[in-house]
């Protein structure tokens, strides 16, 4: 009698991509491939060095696929700044692989903060060896924005803490000087708390304020932000609806520790007369941040399904359609009607997959609204400037809504999911679609989350500080026996930097020499 | 009996069922268009019939992507003439044709068109056989009738689906699926296929609890009993739930 052969066995998950990735210890670009497992997302890459890393990317696979009708064709910039060198993700940029141009571009005008935060991507906080630009420097950056864009829709203020720079208003008079339509500030809000002065020069500038608003239990304040900040934040929303800015509050949103606030922000967000919108963002896990298992991160549909979950009557799932200038499983967006009683969501009026399926649409209908549309549903929109309005507008009226309409339209509430890509979750694929730019003192237009994972912030901050500065790596779970502490709060590799950082996979080799 | 669809051609054109319905509605949008084109098997350059056409955005869209000629005809003047105006900006005018035209008394020669498209608007014809019959003669042989309609359940209608009837011209004289098949195989077009989009249906239901709302917030609807209409459409919502109420694909063909 002879033994049982044994029998095959399948894989337990469906290949859908084969990417390139970097390894979050080294930084070394590496093959990597995205599969599906009980219909969830995973990004699975080797390092020959430091071994396999895998991350959850998106928490319902069959919304993942389902985005790829969402995939608008790129727009190519006037300008770029590098070449194709070594390719993605070290060739930064933008090079002329890169497919999409700048929705919105990002100066950080230092990496000083008057907050310590124990989650900041940047890095940031009271440290005497970081930097700050100059005007001309920050000149400088706008002109290289506008040389690539011609008329940029949107530039952003960040840090650091961009209030705390002492020229900070020439910066925005600098950008209003050129053809920026939009100006916005990103803050933790104390100086709007207690500056009204400060307040009304932004008024008068009208620039939208992006304030970080991560909710409103005192363990949340405690545990992203190091101190309970409840107090300073509503003052700041209030000496902003005073003096008539418009404000988008921007939260991180970490698993387990205020993911279930994300309903009442929404609300506090829709009654409070100067937000205009919510940003969600799960916690980038670059920079600082705390402990965390890549494998049960949040991701845009745990996001989503938890405000489809808090806020019943609200909104559903399917009110949110992925952003087409991106690529579309990066951010998604809904905007809400709203007269302060009842609330509804547009894409309950609009078929807004007759607009913006470009797979299944051969032809698509132009006739205004699909512009006003891609306009909205995309990262240089922001609810309360004359261009957003007007889309608004237009999108309602192309849905044969009265006039009337138009107006409560104005005023619709705008809900983002964003979910940036960090050392673990960086897929080259997605990356090179990204809208989203960090503008550098030396002239380079850094797609945000090949700066924030590849190393780019640590070699600007070196570049322009004159300090040393070791690549930071993510404070994951399986990584803590590598990890030492870095002067910023931030984990390193032990032994500082991590060797090596060249390419490994398929970079050009003969499988016969 | 022609009150009926007059009303609902009138009602499409004008007041405040417009403003709730929207203009160029029909459940399903352009996907279940061209879904039904693919069922009837739509080819460039054969010619088109769009029975109660409305704006005209379903026909344009088959003259543009499948390369179709073209005729739509629809009872509202005002429909027919924002379809003209689609068509001329669309640059479509060569390929597309609006005119008024009666479902019974079709203003074409006998086989004329290579298929014959009604979507969501069989349902609200009071005299079906007729109409079926007319489809019939317009086409050539081996032509296709392509329908998308209302469907209602076999059998005595809930209360509530009654009260609905009411408001909701297109379910008035909704027909289970099996009787639309049976109309038309007895007009002499056979059923080649049938498929159910339910969820069509509860998607259309559901942006008229949108726009609904939406209006409120304008002031838009005063004179309307906003409450009693939302309520009627949660009822609607339930109806299509239960399956007492949905949304189906015809495909018949003339031997």
């Amino acid at each position: 009698m002879t033994a049982p052969r044994p029998a095959k066995t399948d894989r337990d998950e469906v290949f859908v991509e084969y990417t390139k990735s970097i390894c979050p210890v080294c930084k070394a670009v590496v093959d990597a491939q995205v599969n599906i497992r009980e219909n969830k997302v995973f990004l699975r890459k080797r390092c020959r060095e430091h071994g396999e890393f895998e991350a959850l990317v998106y928490g319902d696979a069959q919304r993942y696929l389902d985005a790829a009708r969402f995939n608008k064709p790129g727009t190519i910039p006037l300008q770029f700044q590098t070449e194709v060198r070594d390719g993605c993700p070290t060739d930064c940029g933008l090079c002329p692989e890169h497919k999409q141009h700048a929705c919105l571009g990002i100066i950080e005008v230092n990496t000083n903060c008057n907050l310590d935060c124990p989650i900041c991507f940047a890095d940031s906080g009271h440290q005497p060896d970081g930097y700050s630009i100059s005007l001309e420097q920050c000149e400088r950056m706008l002109d290289v924005y506008v040389a690539a864009e011609g008329e940029p829709e949107v530039v952003m203020f960040s840090g650091g803490e961009p209030t705390i720079h002492p020229r900070i208003l020439e910066f925005i008079d600098a950008a209003r000087a050129r053809p920026i339509r939009t100006v916005v500030l990103n803050t933790n809000g104390i100086r709007l708390a207690s500056d009204r002065w400060f307040v009304s020069a932004l008024a008068e500038r009208g620039v939208t304020v992006y304030l970080q608003f991560d909710g409103f239990k005192p363990s949340t304040h405690e545990l992203i932000r190091g101190r309970d900040l409840r107090e300073r934040k509503a003052r700041a929303l209030d000496n902003c609806a005073a003096a008539g800015v418009t404000v988008l509050l921007a939260a991180a949103v970490e698993r387990g520790l205020n993911d279930d606030e994300l309903g009442t922000i929404v609300r506090f967000g829709v009654e409070h007369p100067a937000v205009r919108g919510v940003v969600f963002q799960p916690v980038t896990h670059a920079g600082r941040h705390l402990q965390f298992d890549p494998l049960s991160r949040l991701t845009n549909s745990d996001v989503i399904d938890a405000l489809a979950a808090q806020l019943p009557d609200w909104l559903r799932v399917d009110d949110f359609f992925p952003v087409p200038c991106c690529f579309p499983t990066c951010r998604s967006i809904t905007y809400l009607l709203t007269d302060g009683q009842d609330v509804v969501p547009i894409p309950r009026l609009v078929q807004l997959e007759d607009y913006l399926d470009y797979v299944t649409n051969r032809v698509l209908p132009d006739d205004g609204v699909r512009a006003a549309l891609e306009k909205l549903w995309s990262a240089s929109a922001f609810p309360g400037t004359a261009t957003t309005a007007a889309q608004l507008e237009c999108a309602t009226c192309g849905v044969d809504l009265p006039e009337s309409l138009g107006d409560v339209a104005d005023r619709a509430f705008m809900l983002v999911i964003q979910d940036f890509q960090d050392p673990y979750t960086l897929n080259v694929k997605t990356l090179m679609k990204c809208c989203v730019e960090e503008i550098t003192p030396d002239g380079r237009i850094i797609p945000f989350c090949a700066y924030n994972s590849v190393g780019y912030r640590e070699q600007v901050r070196e570049q322009m500080s004159g300090v040393p500065v070791a690549d930071v790596v993510p404070n994951s779970v399986q990584l803590q026996p590598l990890l030492g502490p870095s002067p910023y709060g931030s984990k390193i590799a032990g032994n500082g930097h991590a060797q090596p950082r060249r390419d490994q996979t398929n970079v050009g080799r003969k499988l016969r020499r | 009996m022609t009150d009926v669809k007059a009303c609902c051609a009138a009602a499409y054109d004008s007041d405040v069922v417009e403003l709730v319905l929207g203009t160029s509605y029909h459940p399903g949008g352009l996907a279940l268009t061209r879904r039904l084109a693919q069922l009837a098997e739509l080819r460039p350059g054969q010619r088109l019939l769009d029975v109660a056409c409305g704006q005209g955005t379903s026909a344009l869209l088959l003259a543009r992507e499948h390369g179709l000629i073209v005729d739509g005809v629809d009872l509202g003047e005002e429909s027919l003439q924002r379809a003209r105006a689609a068509a001329e900006q669309a640059g479509l005018t060569d390929r597309a044709r609006f005119s008024t035209g009666d479902a019974e008394r079709l203003p074409f020669d006998d086989s004329t068109f290579d298929a014959v498209l009604s979507e969501c608007a069989f349902c609200t014809l009071p005299d079906k056989p007729p109409a079926a019959a007319a489809f019939g003669r317009v086409l050539r042989p081996g032509g296709r009738v392509a329908i998308s309609d209302v469907t209602v359940a076999a059998g005595a209608l809930p209360q509530n689906l009654r009260d609905l009837a009411g408001w909701i011209a297109c379910l008035a004289d909704a027909r289970p699926l099996e009787e639309y098949a049976r109309l038309f195989t007895d007009a002499g077009l056979p059923v080649t296929t049938t498929e159910r989009h339910d969820e069509a249906l509860a998607r259309v239901i559901e942006q008229i609890d949108a726009r609904l709302r939406a209006l409120r917030m304008t002031g838009a609807l005063d004179g309307l009993d906003v409450p009693r209409a939302l309520e009627l459409t949660r009822q609607a919502g339930g109806a299509v739930a239960a399956g007492h109420a949905g949304y189906a694909l015809l495909v018949a063909s003339k031997p």
